[in-house]
């Protein structure tokens, strides 16, 4: 018998014959490019089709303002069914805040047709339903209980113990729904300072964050807040982050828990090392501005002219002049000292640990400042760039909605609203892309009560007449 | 707050109106027309640059005012006042530029590229029970005027992708 020729008739087939690659070698030759799996697998534009990672769990949202709306949104953002409730004809106060001027959003409820809903809304209540209950009236309570048995958890952010007074707080609900999950953002948390409310510049304040950011008084500056609610995104971010505990926990457990939330608190966070440095050493941490008190040169310096001298719009015309520039390293900072003609700093400052000293820091940046003082912003950028050093310009809003970067990422684009129209949104799409179950933006908010049939009528039940009949009482 | 008009007509019972009528620096900071006493009605014509009166208050009987007071009192009379909407005497206060009180509103239509957005004012109400909304607004169907604009700007090649 020739058995080299009856174990071929037993092959399957040829190994050497089928297509791809050959060895080990070989399959890593013939794998895509990183760029090109990343393109693939993020598939930006193409979110709706792919699962979402909480399609599943049901949240009621009783929020204002951003703190905590935007905890939720959140959860909306990644599939959660998020209820807002808010109160007849009113709505969130946050519907009623900044932008002023035109920057509204109409119809904001049939009973006030000359009352919109401000952009300041935005990105902190997407994808949710939203619908009205007054429930400080008694006959509203067996609604909340209602919504409560047939969801996952709730986000407040009355003052302490205002929920559990009106005997809807984690104590009364958990008796309903043990698997309910409970969160109070509150301002100060309990403790000492319990009764205060917080505002975002106040987490800011309270936390000694505004006292170490912006510039120190000796060049003029002062304590300084981030322009924008930086400390309500944040915080409210870091509510999901617990809620996400909670539900893995539950997940174990089956049981609910309580989520206690003091924004102030959170924000000590973002102060890094100076709680530490105090603890070890007993200094008390000062502002530093646009420089770095751990590198140098690390910073942003202000070029003498502009990108766009002739833009009619002021942030355009005078405000594109600022660089980030970073040239920490050795070799990086001799490079620097060249390219601004300035070899003598590096002679005298040869090691980090002598240019991160202040006095030094205040000599390089003003060295730097010179040299860019008759130069674009766009011109210092390049110099630098082709010299080998990290170098950026601060980009404002309009800059941003151009950079190809945040367009091919899909950071920054438009969403058709199915109720607003065509609305440039980077809400869903600015927090990290996930490759299964893509976070995704399904409209911006819609009007005070605008989901009140659909969540009462087709969630809860309630006839129509009970419906018609609690909204003419302004229960709803 | 921009200057007043304090207004001193003579009602004929040997009183004077006495009515202070105030000019919101929102309407009448740089302004220039015909305002009515929120009290007696005496029209007064005056024109006001950077908050204060440049010229008037100069009665024009006979004439129809532009625009009428945000809000008036008459101090010297335990300050009995007109709140702001009280009808025929003030005007409502409602954070609206003086254009859109002149007849003249333009709320955005077309996004910066071209393509239209709902949320000008008045919407329609929603026709829902309890207030409910529909989940799409039907552009052609609902905004009629607006997507006949809209094709226009299409032919025109106005509407871009970004």
């Amino acid at each position: 018998m020739d058995w080299e020729k009856e174990i071929q008739k037993l092959k399957v087939c040829d190994f050497e014959e089928l297509p791809g690659p050959k060895s080990k070698e070989e399959l890593e030759e013939m794998k895509m490019p990183f760029e090109d799996y990343c393109r693939r697998v993020f598939d930006v534009g193409n979110e709706f089709v792919k699962p979402e990672a909480l399609k599943g769990i049901r949240w009621l949202s009783t929020t204002m303002y951003i703190f905590t709306p935007h905890s939720v949104a959140n959860l909306a953002e990644l599939g959660a069914e998020v209820i807002k409730i808010e109160m007849p004809r009113m709505g969130d106060p946050m519907r009623h805040t900044s932008p002023f001027n035109e920057a509204y959003l109409y119809p904001l409820h049939d009973t006030r047709p000359m009352t919109g809903t401000g952009l300041g809304f935005t990105n902190a209540n997407s994808n949710e339903y939203f619908i009205t209950l007054d429930y400080h009236v008694p006959e509203a309570k067996p609604v909340f209980y209602n919504l409560v048995k047939m969801s996952d958890g709730l986000t407040e952010c009355y003052r302490h113990g205002t929920f559990d007074r009106w005997k809807q707080g984690y104590r009364h609900v958990m008796e309903i729904n043990p698997r309910f999950i409970y969160v109070w953002g509150g301002g100060f948390g309990y403790g000492p300072k319990i009764f205060g409310g917080s505002y975002d510049i106040l987490g800011q304040a309270h936390a000694g964050l505004a006292s170490i950011t912006g510039t120190h008084e000796d060049f003029g500056g002062h304590a300084t807040k981030a322009t924008n609610w930086v400390i309500d995104w944040y915080s409210g971010t870091q509510i999901s982050v617990a809620i996400m505990a909670a539900l893995y926990w539950r997940g174990k457990t089956g049981l609910g828990t309580m989520i206690e939330f003091s924004q102030v608190q959170a924000a000590t966070r973002c102060c890094g090392y100076a709680v530490p440095l105090y603890g070890r050493f007993g200094i008390v941490r000062q502002r530093w501005g646009n420089w770095d008190t751990q590198l140098c040169v690390h910073g942003i310096i202000m070029a003498g002219k502009s990108d766009f001298p002739d833009a009619q719009n002021p942030q355009d015309r005078f405000e594109a002049r600022y660089v980030m520039v970073s040239a920490f390293q050795d070799a990086d900072f001799q490079e620097l000292c060249n390219v601004i003609k300035k070899p003598d700093l590096y002679s005298r400052y040869k090691t980090h640990k002598e240019r991160v000293d202040a006095a030094a820091q205040i000599e390089i940046y003003k060295a730097i400042e010179d040299w860019a003082a008759d130069k674009s912003r766009s011109e210092v950028v390049r110099i630098l760039k082709e010299a080998g050093l990290l170098a950026a310009p601060v980009m404002n809003d309009r800059e941003v909605y151009e950079c190809e970067h945040y367009r091919q990422r899909g950071t920054v684009r438009w969403n058709d609203d199915p109720l607003f129209g065509d609305i440039l949104v980077h809400s869903a799409y600015s927090c990290g892309l996930l490759s299964k179950t893509p976070r995704r933006h399904r409209w911006l908010w819609r009007p005070v009560g605008a989901d009140n049939v659909k969540i009462y009528h087709e969630l809860l039940g309630y006839p129509m007449s009970k419906i018609q009949e609690l909204y003419d009482k302004n229960i709803i | 707050m921009c200057d007043i008009i304090w207004c001193k007509k003579d009602m004929g019972d040997g009183k004077i109106c006495d009515t202070v009528n105030y000019l919101d620096p929102y309407c009448f900071w740089n302004w220039e027309g015909k305002v009515a006493c929120a009290h007696c009605g005496t029209v007064y014509y005056i024109h006001m640059i950077q908050g204060h009166m440049y010229a008037g208050p100069e009665e024009k009987p006979g004439e129809k005012p532009d625009i009428l007071p945000l809000y008036a009192d008459q101090p010297n009379n335990g300050y009995f006042n007109y709140l702001p909407g009280t009808e025929g005497r003030t005007r409502p206060y409602t954070c609206l530029p003086r254009h859109i009180y002149l007849g003249k509103a333009d709320m955005v239509k077309f996004s910066i590229r071209g393509r239209p957005v709902r949320g000008w004012r008045p919407q329609p109400p929603s026709a829902g029970v309890a207030g409910s909304q529909g989940y799409f607004w039907d552009i052609e169907k609902l905004s009629p005027e607006v997507w006949e604009e809209y094709q226009e700007k299409i032919r025109r090649g106005e509407v871009k992708d970004w």
